[in-house]
């Protein structure tokens, strides 16, 4: 609880965070990732629906019909391995930016509303996050994704349903402990509305744990959604996405093994980098989760 | 925190592993290697063992039945009508009354004779259970003047009753519609005897000495469901299965380069079918329906995504079967197709629904909505889950459907006759002449006067088109080097009682 303890280990995270050039890896590839799904596409023609079947299944750096070389091969139906990848890309930090917001705003506002009333109110929505929590969370999205039609807003649902959780419980702990401050206290009795209270001195503490928390989420979520696509089920067929590339690939691992292995490498090489960032967030921000 | 480091690391990998795992299932020395076993992966899992039920008609349980069960009649590798348990069969006074002489000495694996009792029972529970083979014969009557004899009774003359009898499956009498305890080791007067069996996992059997022709040349047959199809075409060069079917084109070249393993592809009955739906306001015309089969290039995506197993159609039906005819084939015109959509009004801007259900088909189809594409129509290619794709298809809730509708009996009457009158009201197009071809050919007991009219019935099919008919389907087999007389069968129903085994 003392500030003792806490500074040693914030200034030990300081340092792991100036530590130099390995540290920064993933904001690299983080960011050459966020560099692909914005310009790629300007750059690289891509039409999903377009199959061009004389250029089907060629090795990386073949070339195809037109002349052009297709760098990273072609799959069973000749459309090209880079351009879904880099499409991929966009589909999958689209979804991932927007199932972020989606459950951290729900989430946030559950929490904090939630830790800050106690009481019988924050009882009942304590006990929906513990049941909601039960509930195994790629199951209840494959059961989302399935009833609906095929679209990005309803992944995007099916994924949010159950992301939130983890934001209510963290801002709720926050909110729990702030409410219990000085300054907290002093704008009750100076009678600020409790929007107000809520809004201004209770919510901007808990961007930190938050922002920590989301970036491991988005990892989820982008790992969830190219699950779903893999197992055909959430984005439409003309929709670009690893997952659904890499199910393609499925059955020629063996004769075109580039189909499935290249955009599995892009997606762990994703997924590795955020967690990676997430664990550094966490320490430099989350130590207050440490203590709910 | 490492917590969670571990777990996305994991799972991050786990998306990999996923493809990977499939082919790498344990190469064991199989089982099925001692003495005269076989052991078979057929393409579709079997779930229920009982031919009269409602999973009677799918391919699995089919395939278990041939195997337990006797028919009447069935049809040989030819397509064929050839006896199992009736020796002989006629019509009676007119198409719509049909006898059946039974074979003596047939009897059911516990040793007791097969009777004209059986064959009505079994045919009156089949019809209690209302399965889908039962629509094959609404409200026909069976009944056994002796105890070697059945006659079967329609409401009107029926020609294709002894096709039809192919899924009509003999179990001993007794055997209550609601009887499932008995179908875990039923009895039967087929080639084989159930030893273990558990749905869609395994099918365990050893030879039936007591059938009438003899027992098979097997001593142990087992069917076993593995639906990754790497893993099956693995298991199969492993040695752990001896006989696998189904197999896609992009996988027989590498099959074939596997010493001592035997690929063969049959034509199958199956065509590759795609309604236009003629009642939706875009797609009324003929015209625009042509226009359509026009724009796409079929034989460059036939050639280059199913370079063994395919052909293009020329017929509604495959050859093998009863009213095939061949038609005028309907070439890729791209300039035409236009020029016929813009004279017809048709609207491009809405987007046509082309629905499909398994996988195997996407790029087929995902390469026809590329096709259509380029001539400017617009597409939505809808994957859907079986049950989903059955409903909106009965429903007409789609523009253009894919199936790949094969003709298990042989007969066009179980495929012209029964998809294409008004009132199936299948594919939302209707024609009074059409009707009356229909209606004639169902009645008449002439096989050669059927194929006739089942022959103009397509022209005219054809020539409406009512839907596409790009492809005819070829059924790819691979067999280990202990199997040494096997026939690949047209229907994926391949018949293992004739099979040999080379002596070890």
């Amino acid at each position: 609880m003392s500030g003792a303890a806490v500074l040693p280990r914030r200034a030990a995270a300081a340092r792991r965070w100036h530590r130099g050039v390995p540290a920064r890896v993933p904001y690299v590839v983080i960011a050459l990732y966020a560099l692909m799904a914005v310009l790629g596409p300007l750059v690289i023609d891509y039409d999903p629906v377009h199959t061009p079947l004389q250029d089907r299944l060629l090795a990386p750096g073949a070339r195809i019909a037109s002349g052009e070389i297709a760098w990273l091969g072609t799959d069973a139906l000749g459309r090209d391995i880079l351009a879904q990848i880099v499409y991929g890309a966009r589909t999958s930090l689209t979804i991932g930016l927007a199932t972020v917001l989606v459950a951290s705003l729900v989430g946030v506002t559950i929490g904090v509303v939630s830790g800050y009333a106690r009481g019988r109110l924050d009882a009942v929505l304590a006990r929906i996050i513990d049941i909601l929590q039960a509930f195994p969370a790629i199951l209840l999205a494959i059961v989302i994704a399935g009833v609906f039609a095929r679209s990005v807003p309803v992944v995007v649902l099916a994924l949010s349903v159950t992301a939130w959780i983890s934001f209510a419980r963290v801002t709720r702990g926050v909110a729990l402990s702030l409410r219990e401050r000085a300054w907290v206290d002093a704008a009750r009795v100076m009678g600020v509305p409790v929007r107000s209270i809520m809004v201004r001195h209770v919510l901007p503490f808990t961007v930190g744990p938050v922002v920590a928390l989301a970036t491991l989420e988005f990892a989820l979520v982008v790992l969830a959604e190219a699950g779903l696509s893999f197992l055909g089920i959430g984005l439409p067929s003309t929709a670009v996405s690893w997952g659904q590339t890499i199910a393609n690939g499925q059955q020629y691992l063996e004769t075109a093994w580039w189909i499935s292995t290249l955009p599995g490498i892009a997606l762990s090489l994703l997924i590795i980098n955020i967690g990676i960032l997430g664990d550094q967030l966490t320490a430099r921000y989350g130590q207050r989760r440490g203590r709910i | 925190m490492t917590h969670f480091r571990k777990s996305t690391a994991t799972a991050a990998v786990a998306v990999l592993l996923l493809t990977a795992c499939s082919t790498t299932t344990g190469g064991t020395a199989g089982g099925g290697t001692a003495g005269r076993d076989l052991t078979a992966a057929g393409t579709y899992p079997i779930e229920s063992l009982d031919p009269h039920g409602a999973q009677g008609a799918t391919t699995g349980t089919q395939l278990a039945a041939q195997a337990i069960f006797s028919r009447l009649v069935r049809p040989d590798a030819t397509g064929q009508v050839t006896g199992d348990l009736a020796e002989k069969w006629e019509p009676g006074a007119t198409a719509a009354q049909w006898n059946f002489h039974l074979r003596s000495g047939a009897t059911f694996s516990d040793g007791k004779p097969v009777t004209s009792a059986d064959v009505v029972a079994s045919f009156e529970r089949m019809q209690k259970l209302d399965g889908p083979n039962a629509a094959n014969f609404p409200d026909y009557e069976m009944t056994a003047p002796s105890a070697d004899q059945v006659t079967l009774t329609a409401p009107a003359p029926d020609a294709s009753i002894p096709r039809k009898l192919g899924l009509f499956y003999v179990i001993p009498a007794g055997v209550t519609a609601e009887d499932t305890a008995f179908f875990e080791r039923p009895v039967g007067s087929g080639p084989f005897t159930v030893n273990r069996f558990a749905p869609s996992e395994v099918l365990a059997m050893s030879a039936n000495s007591k059938h009438w022709a003899g027992a098979p040349q097997l001593d142990r047959l087992e069917i076993r469901t593995i639906p990754d199809l790497s893993a099956r075409l693995t298991a199969l060069r492993t040695g752990e299965v001896d006989v696998v079917w189904g197999i896609p084109d992009d996988q027989l070249p590498v099959l074939r380069g596997t010493s001592g393993v035997t690929v063969e592809t049959v034509p199958s009955t199956a065509v590759f079918t795609m309604w236009f739906n003629s009642s939706s306001p875009a797609l009324k015309s003929p015209k625009v329906r042509r226009a359509l089969w026009q724009a796409v290039d079929f034989a460059t995506i036939i050639k280059q995504l199913y370079p063994e197993t395919g052909a293009l159609a020329d017929g509604l039906v495959a050859p093998p079967v009863l009213g095939y005819a061949k038609q005028e084939p309907v070439g890729y015109d791209p300039q035409a197709a236009k020029a016929a959509l813009r004279e017809a009004g048709f609207e491009s801007g809405e987007k046509l629904r082309l629905q499909f259900s398994d996988a195997e088909f996407r790029p087929f189809v995902q390469a026809v909505a590329s096709g259509l594409a380029e001539s400017g129509v617009q597409v939505d290619v809808l994957e859907k889950e079986k049950a989903v794709f059955t409903k909106d298809l009965l429903a007409l809730n789609w523009d253009i459907n894919f199936q790949q509708l094969a003709t298990p009996t042989y007969d066009a009457a179980s495929n012209l006759g029964r998809l294409y009158p008004c009132a199936a009201g299948r594919t939302g197009y209707c024609n009074k002449e059409l009707d009356a071809l229909l209606a004639k050919a169902g009645a008449s007991a002439d096989e050669a006067e059927r194929a006739e009219l089942y022959g103009q019935a397509g022209q005219i099919i054809w020539r409406d088109a009512v839907g596409m008919y790009p492809m005819t389907v070829k059924l790819a087999y691979a067999w280990g080097k202990k199997v040494t007389e096997f026939t690949p069968d047209p229907s994926g129903l391949p018949d293992f009682s004739r099979v040999k085994l080379t002596a070890k």
